[in-house]
């Protein structure tokens, strides 16, 4: 930076002049924060949408489930349609209920095993789609106030270089030049905080969801367990 | 995802928007002009130690004195001034010379030369018809004055009169001195010895010399001029105006030192006050230790201070035994210490570098050592 671009600019300490007057790195360091930020933000609004949604789901699952309706007609209706959650766990493990059921199992610990792994791949599936781009959120958050410090750091640098060739210590022309590398670090923090936060948020809303399909899945699996004694004792009986 | 992601630029750019126009110009501080306190370091020599000088006239190099204007020297003159002997009084102002005498002495010569012609016609009226037979008798004085002047107290008039007659007849005036009997007015003690003597005259005047009124006159004046100054030298006796008479120096006080400086800042008087500076005393104390011999290893001689008192004469050499006395630390090391400070002190004894003109301050020296600086 020129003496002379150093005392024309002490005098503006808006926004955009410092983010004009910053150094590529410092410019870089700030337009990848912004993006971060941006990121950060796009998840936020995305996670708390589908968790919403999902919550909703589960509570409508539910709902229909325990309202004595007939499972196979449950199923019937679930099958053709795209399902996630508990919708999800319920028609995987109805498949290969069925799957098993009507070729004829012999044995009842075996079909009640593959209706477990079943229900475990669906939940396994269901909490990783749960917990998508939480660790870009985690990434951000920790890694954001870095990235702002380094910003600082090189921009304060190049400052004092322009503040030693400039032979002033005067205020007016030291002042801007750190201003400009601090709004770094100012970006950084601006998009680390709300990481950090939405993260542990969502973290725990997307551990409830996975409870909640585990819980589900039991339940489901003790009433399978108990249809699968009730119909295969006749069977065996009659053979 | 892409919704969310759309939401979040249309967030960001709403903010950064809203950033650039609030908060892109912070106002200014405002800096009060405080404008910087200059501060003096005195040292505590120009209260202590105070040259002479004039306490109106600029700061200088060196403090003097208003000159003076007398070259002669006088010997251990302290004070400064153009006395003869040397007085701490400052110097009084120089007076206006007292005018009382000149002054009065015209009073007396013109009064009774201007009012003789309008008053003598009415006395001449008056005093040759009554009190003709009157002065031939003998100068009877205390007759005719009441006559002519009543508001006149009588007593002052009297014993004036007196010296005043006595006088006049040492002077042979009072016989041809026609013209002051005229005055009427006994105020001042003159004219009413001029007056009986007078009266007599003028009968004889009046009756035979008409003619000789003038020269007679001239004559008079003459022996009045000589009567005026005899008298007044007499009567106008005054300690004060013989004193100013005498007083023909200006100065009246202060002291006699003589001062050829021009006038600098100082004060009244010079205050004694020198003293060894630190890097003299240090030097001293420094020849003080090249001659101690250290002794090694000494315990307990942990703040411990060695005072050294000594009297020296102008070579420097010391006058008698220095006097060493310790303070702090265990009684074997001081006793070895208090030892060893003496032979160093004995030992270094012209001491050398010491500034001659400071005498006063160092005929006798007071040294502090901390032997845990030398160990």
């Amino acid at each position: 930076m020129e003496h002379a671009d150093l005392a024309a600019a002490a005098g503006s300490v808006s926004l955009l002049s410092l983010f004009m007057q910053a150094g590529l790195i410092v410019k870089l360091v700030m337009l990848g924060l912004m993006g971060a930020s941006v990121w950060t933000w796009a998840i936020v609004i995305d996670k708390y949408m589908s968790f919403t949604k999902a919550k909703r789901q589960f509570d409508q699952f539910e709902q229909v489930f325990w309202s004595g309706q007939s499972l196979e007609e449950l199923y019937r209706t679930l099958a053709e349609r795209q399902n996630t959650g508990l919708a999800a766990i319920f028609v995987a493990a109805m498949r290969e209920w069925k799957k098993s059921f009507e070729r004829g199992a012999r044995s009842p610990i075996g079909l009640q095993m593959r209706i477990d792994r079943a229900m475990d791949v669906t939940i396994a599936r269901e909490g990783e789609v749960f917990e998508a781009r939480l660790g870009s959120l985690a990434t951000i958050g920790s890694a954001g106030p870095f990235i702002g410090l380094f910003g600082t750091v090189v921009g304060i640098m190049t400052s004092f270089q322009a503040i030693a060739g400039s032979k002033s210590t005067n205020l007016a022309v030291v002042a801007p030049g750190i201003a400009e590398a601090l709004l770094a670090t100012a970006i950084g923090l601006v998009a680390a905080i709300p990481a950090v936060m939405a993260y542990n948020k969502f973290m725990g809303d997307a551990g409830k969801l996975s409870a909640r399909m585990e819980g589900f899945a039991d339940e489901f699996s003790a009433i399978l367990s108990r249809q699968i004694d009730e119909k295969l004792q006749p069977r065996q009986a009659a053979q | 995802m892409k919704t969310s992601l759309g939401t979040s630029l249309v967030l960001h750019t709403l903010v950064l928007t809203w950033a650039l126009f609030s908060l892109s110009a912070p106002a200014a501080l405002n800096v009060a002009d405080v404008e910087a306190l200059p501060v003096d370091i005195v040292p505590v020599e120009s209260i202590t130690q105070i040259q002479q000088g004039d306490k109106k006239a600029p700061l200088a190099e060196k403090a003097a004195p208003t000159p003076t204007k007398r070259p002669d020297i006088v010997e251990h003159a302290e004070n400064a001034g153009d006395n003869d002997v040397d007085l701490k009084n400052p110097p009084t102002p120089v007076k206006k010379p007292v005018q009382t005498e000149t002054a009065a002495a015209p009073e007396k010569a013109e009064k009774p030369l201007p009012k003789p012609t309008p008053e003598t016609n009415k006395v001449k009226d008056v005093v040759p018809e009554e009190t003709a037979p009157k002065p031939q008798e003998v100068a009877a004085l205390p007759q005719p004055k009441p006559e002519p002047t009543p508001p006149t107290p009588e007593p002052t008039p009297k014993p004036d009169a007196k010296p005043a007659e006595q006088q006049a007849e040492e002077i042979p005036l009072p016989d041809s001195v026609p013209v002051p009997a005229a005055r009427p007015r006994p105020e001042l003690p003159k004219p009413a010895e001029a007056k009986p003597e007078e009266k007599p005259e003028p009968k004889k005047t009046e009756t035979a010399k008409a003619a000789e009124k003038t020269p007679d006159k001239k004559v008079a004046d003459k022996k009045q001029e000589t009567a005026k100054s005899a008298s007044s030298k007499q009567s106008d006796f005054n300690a004060d105006e013989i004193a100013s008479l005498l007083n023909k120096q200006d100065a009246a006080g202060g002291g006699a030192k003589r001062s050829a400086q021009p006038a600098a800042l100082g004060g009244k008087k010079t205050t004694s006050g020198s003293s060894l500076s630190q890097s003299e005393m240090d030097a001293l104390k420094g020849q003080i230790q090249n001659n101690w011999s250290v002794i090694a290893g000494i315990e307990g001689a942990q703040g411990m201070v060695i005072t050294v008192t000594m009297k020296l004469d102008e070579s420097g050499a010391i006058i008698g035994r220095p006097q060493v006395s310790t303070t702090g630390g265990s009684e074997s090391a001081r006793r070895m210490l208090e030892g060893s400070a003496l032979r160093a002190v004995m030992r270094s004894s012209p001491f050398k570098n010491l500034p001659a003109d400071k005498y006063d301050s160092w005929s006798e020296v007071v040294v502090n050592f901390d032997p845990s600086e030398l160990l």
